[in-house]
């Protein structure tokens, strides 16, 4: 597919841009990373060598401890048998993750109570949390589960806002004036509260929860792509297509969408910040995706909790601005590649 | 133009119906409500004594109210009447000026709200003054020293308070100067010793408490405003008729301030008029992180603990001032540019 020499500009323009150019990298080197987390964080070993046959237990079944000569049924602790290999002979061998822990494993030992501070030979690298578990592990899942759900919403919100708002500019008259209305109440009720009402009839699941922000969050999408298709609409290049006798349908698609779309990609990054902020804050109200699912929001709630775990706060704030600022970053490249002018300055 | 913001004035009443209809209608379908705290709480006190949960449970209906009472107790919260016919129950109050009587504290909606309202004020009007005293001269030096390393750096930080948000601020403020250093207080709003210190002490005990929560209101709205004077002083900087002062000899200076500088105002001037709400309302993730009572913090209590009143109360406030501050918005548009027509 040949690329349209302008979008080859705007990408070249893009990546001479270095602070966005780098937090693009760094940001999709952690989203490719999160996607293989299991391999890196994880109770499960990555390989284990038992009598001259390999094993791989990341990914499918769990395998027992009896299938590693242990006495038990159940998932095999590759931790302890990752000792017990070292202590006895025979060329038995475990290659645990770098962070051998999972996030819902609560690492609980005998006269000390949780939360631990880092530590390299726990291998818990930022600690654990309140209850025993792993704050680096919990924060790797926890930042997968949010970039998919702010994904996730802006695809929702993206499609309902660009329908809507692009009929309600080509339309117009006592449509747009109806949608505005409505657009005007939706925007009051207070968001929370009808996520409090839902959470208390049903336990949010991810797809629900992006199903509820989107019931409110698409009017932003609405409006900007209603004033979008406004202006396009009026601009003689419509009106030609219009005088050859294009139809009404082929003029969304073929021409107002396109060319609307070069505004709408500038936001895309500000909305996955958004995202993230929005599951955060739900979470650490204790609203968001139940527990024990990972979460920076709950983490926030318990380092808020418990001030003298420093190691909670720091780490998932450390997370958060990383992530937030690459972000935010990109949306600015972005913006300014997506951006015609030159600034005049005076020397 | 008097015509146009009449009927701007005018359209405020068909959304305020609309808005408080719905969450009315809200409130009466959600589990949860008075009642059934009310059959909640005496079914507690039943169990209570002699431990004989499991043989009330045996009964079948779990039922510690009779019929007569739970009928009693809807007539009391008006849940007896349809939806519509209790909504305009309501509206008759609100419109005489009663919000009602809060279900959890009884007391008068009205009153529980006036008083957080200077709370919500007092940091709502310190960050506002915080942040148009440092955005526009910080935005005009930007926009002047674009490019430069001072832009870059300042830059740099003004996006990162943009990227967090003010509550994670708030937090990581307080583990650091609260909990860490002990630098100031760990939130609320005066100490508890507060009636026994001196003037000058309660000044003092006051503006430690004011500092953090402040630092994190500013620190979201911050970016967007000097953004915001930067770039619209840049474009005009960039325009034909500051080109043409420049060419005439003007110094720089002056091109900047006399001619540019006050054209830029103009976006910054729109949007003022939002303050009004914000600055009333507050954040109530930020007054929940520091434990100050203010509206914010008021509304979000109101409705975890299903308290409908005051929900309903909050609401009816909070509205108004948003679509009133909409307006102004529009008016402050009108005022300062005269090229601005609304018809």
């Amino acid at each position: 597919m040949p690329i349209n020499p302008l979008t080859l500009k705007k990408i070249r323009r893009f990546s001479s841009i270095k602070r966005g150019f780098y937090s693009f990298l760094i940001l999709s080197s952690m989203i490719l990373i999160s996607f293989f987390a299991e391999i890196l964080v994880s109770n499960r070993a990555i390989v284990v060598n038992f009598n001259g046959k390999f094993y791989f237990p990341t990914y499918g079944q769990i395998i027992t401890g009896k299938t590693f000569g242990l006495d038990y049924e159940y998932e095999t602790n590759y931790r302890e048998l990752a000792r017990e290999f070292k202590q006895g002979k025979g060329g038995n061998w475990v290659l645990l993750p770098p962070v051998p822990y999972n996030p819902y494993e609560n690492d609980l030992r005998d006269n000390e109570y949780p939360p631990f501070p880092p530590s390299l030979k726990d291998r818990h690298y930022l600690g654990t949390d309140t209850v025993g578990r792993d704050i680096l592990s919990r924060l790797v899942y926890g930042f997968r589960i949010a970039i998919l759900f702010s994904l996730g919403l802006l695809a929702a919100n993206y499609t309902i806002g660009i329908s809507i708002g692009c009929a309600m500019g080509f339309v117009g008259g006592k449509f747009d004036l109806f949608f505005q209305r409505i657009i005007e109440i939706w925007s009051n009720v207070p968001f929370l509260y009808v996520v409090i009402i839902i959470s208390s009839i049903v336990v949010p699941s991810f797809m629900m929860l992006i199903l509820i922000m989107a019931f409110f969050e698409w009017i932003g999408m609405t409006w900007i792509m209603r004033t979008m298709t406004y202006k396009e609409k009026a601009r003689e290049y419509v009106l030609a297509a219009r005088a050859m006798g294009a139809s009404d349908f082929r003029i969304i698609f073929r021409h107002i969408i396109p060319n609307a779309v070069s505004v709408i990609v500038t936001f895309a990054p500000f909305s996955v910040s958004g995202g993230i902020v929005a599951l955060t804050s739900l979470d650490y109200l204790g609203f968001g995706l139940p527990p024990p699912t990972p979460s920076w929001g709950e983490l926030l709630q318990q380092g808020w909790a418990n001030m003298d775990a420093y190691w909670i706060v720091g780490s998932v704030i450390f997370a958060m601005t990383l992530t937030l600022i690459t972000v935010t970053f990109i949306g600015e490249a972005v913006r300014e590649a997506f951006d015609p002018r030159f600034h005049t300055t005076y020397e | 133009m008097a015509v146009y913001f009449f009927r701007r004035f005018l359209l405020i009443i068909p959304t305020f119906l609309g808005i408080t209809i719905m969450v009315f209608v809200i409130t009466r379908f959600v589990p949860g409500g008075p009642i059934e705290r009310m059959i909640a709480q005496a079914q507690q006190m039943q169990s209570m004594p002699g431990g004989t949960g499991p043989m009330s449970a045996q009964d079948g209906r779990n039922q510690p109210l009779s019929e007569e009472q739970i009928e009693e107790l809807k007539k009391y919260y008006g849940f007896d009447k349809p939806v519509m016919a209790s909504y305009g129950l309501w509206l008759g109050k609100v419109l005489s000026g009663d919000l009602g009587v809060s279900t959890r504290y009884y007391d008068p909606v009205w009153e529980m709200i006036r008083e957080r309202i200077p709370i919500s004020l007092y940091f709502g009007f310190i960050s506002m003054v915080m942040v148009y005293g440092v955005c526009i001269p910080l935005g005009i030096a930007k926009a002047v020293k674009h490019k430069t390393h001072f832009d870059n750096l300042s830059s740099i930080i003004v996006f990162i308070g943009y990227a967090i948000p003010g509550w994670v601020v708030g937090v990581l403020l307080l583990v650091l100067f609260a909990s860490h250093w002990e630098v100031f207080p760990l939130g609320g709003m005066i100490s508890d010793n507060f009636d026994s210190l001196g003037l000058f002490g309660k000044i003092k005990d006051l503006v430690r408490h004011t500092v953090l929560p402040v630092i994190a209101y500013v620190a979201g709205s911050f970016t967007v405003m000097t953004f915001l004077m930067k770039n619209t002083l840049m474009d005009n900087l960039s325009s034909d008729y500051v080109r043409t002062a420049m060419a005439k000899g003007l110094p720089f200076r002056k091109a900047v301030f006399r001619h540019a500088l006050r054209n830029s105002l103009i976006p910054i001037a729109t949007n003022f008029g939002h303050n009004i709400s914000i600055i009333l309302t507050g954040s109530f993730l930020i007054e929940k992180v520091f434990n100050i009572n203010g509206m914010g913090l008021l509304g979000y209590e109101s409705i975890v603990e299903r308290d409908y009143p005051v929900v309903m109360g909050i609401l009816v406030i909070s509205s108004i001032l948003l679509l009133i501050g909409n307006i102004l918005s529009d008016i402050c548009v009108a005022v300062v540019d005269p090229r601005v027509r609304f018809e």
